[in-house]
């Protein structure tokens, strides 16, 4: 009979998130921290992000995904964390009980005294946006093609359009042009792009690769493999008009439609989840509903820039510590709700307000000259104007020890986005 | 393992590599080891089986009367026997026949006072579907009160009337049993050959002399015509032909299992009886899949193209409509995979099956559509007397191996079974489909199984590969790189589904300075 292992904490995933929290809980003071990567090497998704725009707030430097990764993957080597690569968590139950399995051991049970979850996201599929057609070779996500590229070294397409303005999507329309592929055009169902600003210049503008913005894909050709898309404007409920459907030959249909956190394992732990995030409900710790499990990075909501992946993971990393060493028991939550113009905000509750605390969020739709505010009950903590928001771009602002400027027991927390601004 | 040469000469081949054709071979083998399957595909399963929602009717669907009726009970009640040793799951988890205010045609319902239609639906409906059921001989159905409709299926309609459950309807995946029953001919003597497509049958002086293919010549003295939608094609060349067959369209959706296992727990379908309009599909259900899946469908669409696999948007918000009413709140966010398929009906909506006079020697198995799955047993049962009378010995072979070993399936199996997998072959400890819980070594053995898999999709429907909440967002270079290193040839060679459905392109890759 194996032995079970019994870590202080137990890391699921070792991209950004789970790098961060292993680094950050080893830091507070936790000696006995596992680390579990499916992939044969540490850095999740960064690894094939060879862009730049990594690192700007964490590192004050722009670096790219390969060596924003380094700096995390040389510190943790430097630490006693266990890593354990190729390893594959199979199952989590509620008792915390975790079943993984690699080619050295076998299966591997841990019962850890606490549990970061960082498993990041998946690509939406054609299937989960209901693009009719046939289904031959050629129909790919935006992340399986960077990785089949910048990895693998194989070309997935030379012809290609690509649906979607995400991000990803932006970046692979730069990627695919520089392997010597013709992207035909990039096809938007929303009036407004899905990925930064930033992305839509230097990834569509600088290549004069062009942005059809309120358009979608409305079926796909090809017996064997991708002939052609036809291609449509969408009307006002993002349906195509029929009398504006054309033809586009190309051998390749590229996604950028969405990115989905990956909670299987989290659901199996009987942890909630929060239906717009489709992430874990978490606190200012970022514990989840489940006493001793705590979640960062991407499998909490997508966010758009890795610093924040980093920052989310520091405080989930020095919150397991902290539940570890200190046992600390949580405080009746305070909700924090969505109010104007905010889709949602991470956390979705704060337990302890009298530490700073990060709030995250999203705008439901662009809007210029704002401010974007804070309130407990009814009265604003902190504010911060800008010229111009935008639902791709995610909204940061910290509160400082609230029940001690306040001075009274807050009881509900409210984060809105108001006209007048810069 | 296929040969690579055709040979000369068989004392049957059949044509078509689909689970009629896969069913009657294996029990030939049972008498001779001297048979042949051609298929025009890549792999065996690979155009209408594969898209087979894979339901095993019990036959309460089927007109009295016709062959379709007779075959599908009949092969109902084989089934056991007919799976047993192939290593293939069958579940018969049973079908709930709901009846609502709409199972009646709006035209007839508003003639009858209400009371008169209530107690129509309540009374009269149920007890018409068992007597449906008794005169085909169909064991085992009861009728089921409206409470216990929601007992047994939480989810249905508040509005369901009243239920008839018939128990002996069951599911078996359509591409894992054909292949197993080609895997199964082929370690008892029989041959398959892949790629290969019939351009004529030889027939002199009445009798079959063989076939051609665009690989070369067989000759072999009984031809069984199993070719599906291209069965009147076929038929034709033998001059065994006259019916036509034209293509009926099918898709169903499927829906990521961790959504959705146990969101219906037998398959569930609502009664309508139909207007004025001919409509030839049984309406299609809400079924759990083996693997916990739930899944939506089938449609049933016309169309001309024999090739035409595609789905539309109006057939997708058809079926979405369809069960918005029977399943109120069915998750339609968790959907991960839409597929289609093109049925064989021919025009007399029966099947075809029987020796031709024209050309002896020459059978046809044709106009298989829905219950053809159920059938399978029972065809067989049926072609084999023909077979028999051919000149197929009727002494069983005293060398015919009934077991067919299935690989292991990693996610289903427990720690302790895994471990020593895990010892005797590390790769079993090496997932590579996150979603499914694929292990490298299923690859492998998918790789160089009796029929092996050369494709991404011969992988796919052996090990589930792909099959998941990701469609192979993670596991698909994977994939194509063991299967590749497996078949000994660079990765870009690797296709989806066959010549032309190419993965990578083959150019070098150059790095743009």
């Amino acid at each position: 009979m194996k032995k079970t292992r019994k870590p202080q904490l137990a890391v699921i995933g070792a991209g950004p998130a789970g790098l961060g929290a292993a680094l950050a809980a080893s830091g507070a003071g936790l000696r006995d921290v596992m680390l579990i990567e499916r992939d044969f090497e540490l850095g999740g998704i960064l690894p094939q992000c060879i862009h730049d725009g990594f690192g700007s707030i964490v590192f004050k430097e722009v670096m790219t995904g390969p060596e924003y990764a380094q700096r995390f993957v040389e510190e943790i080597r430097r630490t006693d964390v266990e890593i354990m690569l190729n390893t594959m968590v199979l199952d989590m139950g509620p008792d915390m009980r975790i079943t993984a399995v690699n080619d050295r051991e076998g299966i591997v049970e841990i019962e850890p005294e606490s549990i970061v979850l960082a498993m990041g996201c998946r690509e939406r599929t054609r299937h989960q946006v209901m693009l009719p057609g046939f289904r031959p070779a050629g129909v790919i996500t935006a992340g399986a093609a960077q990785r089949d590229i910048n990895i693998e070294g194989l070309m997935p397409g030379r012809k290609i359009v690509i649906l979607g303005s995400g991000d990803i999507g932006l970046i692979m329309a730069r990627r695919f042009t520089l392997e010597g592929a013709r992207v035909e055009g990039v096809y938007e169902l929303m009036d407004h792009p899905g990925g930064i600003t930033r992305n839509v210049v230097q990834c569509l503008r600088d290549f004069e690769i062009p942005l059809h913005l309120s358009h979608t894909v409305s079926f796909i050709h090809g017996r064997k493999r991708v002939e052609a898309v036809t291609v449509a404007e969408v009307d006002a409920d993002l349906k195509p008009r029929k009398e504006t459907e054309r033809f586009v030959p190309c051998d390749t249909l590229c996604l950028s439609v969405g990115l989905i956190p990956e909670n299987e394992l989290s659901k199996h732990a009987g942890i909630q989840l929060d239906p717009v995030t489709a992430g874990p409900f978490v606190d200012e710790r970022m514990e989840t509903t489940v006493d001793g499990i705590f979640a960062c990075g991407n499998v909490v909501n997508v966010f758009d820039l890795v610093d924040y992946v980093t920052h989310s993971a520091q405080v989930a990393g020095r919150g397991a510590a902290e539940y570890v060493l200190q046992g600390r028991k949580r405080q009746s939550p305070v909700k924090v709700v969505a109010g104007r113009n905010v889709k949602y905000v991470v956390p979705q509750f704060v337990s302890d307000l009298n530490r700073d605390v990060d709030f995250y969020f999203r705008v439901e739709h662009p809007e210029r000259a704002v401010t974007a505010r804070i309130l407990a009950d009814g009265k604003p903590l902190a504010g911060k104007k800008h010229k111009m928001v935008r639902p791709p771009e995610m909204l940061k602002q910290t509160t400082e020890a609230l029940d001690v400027s306040t001075g009274e027991k807050t009881r509900e927390l409210t984060v809105e986005v108001i006209p007048g601004g810069e | 393992m296929t040969p690579a040469g055709l040979p000369e000469s068989a004392q049957v081949v059949v044509i078509g590599a689909g689970v009629s054709g896969c069913s009657i071979a294996r029990e030939l083998t049972k008498y001779t080891p001297d048979i042949v399957i051609i298929d025009r595909e890549s792999d065996v399963a690979d155009a209408t089986t594969k898209a087979n929602n894979a339901e095993v009717h019990s036959g309460i669907g089927e007109k009295i009367g016709t062959l379709k009726a007779k075959l599908n009970v009949r092969g109902n009640a084989l089934y056991d026997d007919f799976v047993s040793g192939l290593g293939v799951d069958f579940r018969r988890q049973g079908l709930l026949i709901v009846i609502t205010p709409r199972t009646l045609p709006e035209e007839v319902a508003a003639r009858m006072p209400r009371s008169v239609h209530d107690f129509v639906l309540k009374q009269v409906m149920p007890r018409l579907i068992m007597l449906n059921a008794r005169r085909k001989g169909i064991p085992g159905l009861r009728m089921v009160s409206r409470a216990e409709v929601y007992r047994m299926e939480p989810h249905v309609t508040r509005s369901a009337v009243a239920g008839v459950f018939d128990p002996t309807y069951g599911m078996v995946a359509p591409y894992k049993l054909t292949i197993a029953l080609a895997e199964h001919s082929v370690m008892n003597g029989a041959r398959v050959f892949l790629n290969t497509e019939v351009s004529g049958v030889n027939v002199k002086d009445g009798r079959v002399l063989g076939v051609t293919t665009n690989r070369g010549d067989i000759r072999a003295p009984i031809v069984v015509n199993a070719a599906g939608v291209f069965a009147d094609e076929v038929a034709d060349m033998a001059g065994a032909g006259g019916f036509r067959i034209h293509p009926r369209k099918g898709a169903s959706l499927l829906f990521d299992r961790e959504e959705t296992r146990e969101y219906v727990h037998s398959s569930v379908s609502e009664f309508r009886v139909r207007g004025k309009t001919k409509a030839h599909s049984k309406g299609g259900g809400a079924m759990p899949t083996l693997e916990g899946n739930l899944q939506l469908g089938p449609t049933a669409i016309e169309t001309d193209d024999k090739f035409d696999t595609s789905i539309s948007a109006e057939e997708i918000q058809e079926i979405f409509d369809r069960f918005y009413y029977l399943l109120p709140d069915f998750p339609r966010s968790a959907m991960i995979s839409a597929f289609s398929g093109i049925r064989a009906p021919t025009e007399e909506e029966d099947f075809i099956i029987g020796p031709s006079e024209a050309a002896r020697g020459f059978v046809n198995v044709a106009g298989i559509q829905s219950p053809g799955l159920a059938s399978a047993p029972a065809i067989v049962e049926m072609v084999m007397v023909f077979l028999h009378d051919l000149g197929v010995p009727r002494q069983p072979r005293s060398d015919f191996d009934p077991v067919r070993p299935a690989p292991p399936r990693f996610a289903e199996l427990s720690n302790e079974e895994r471990d020593r997998l895990i010892a005797g072959d590390p790769r079993y400890g090496h997932v590579i489909c996150r979603c499914e819980q694929v292990t490298e070594a299923e690859v492998v053995n998918a790789a160089h199984g009796i029929i092996p898999a050369t494709t991404m999709d011969g992988v796919k429907r052996r090990t589930r590969t792909g099959m998941g909440r990701c469609q192979g967002g993670f596991c698909g270079y994977r994939v194509a790189q063991i299967l590749a290193r497996e078949m000994g040839v660079p990765v870009t060679d690797m296709t989806k589904d066959g010549d032309g459905s190419w993965v990578f392109t083959t150019g070098k890759k150059t790095i743009a300075v």
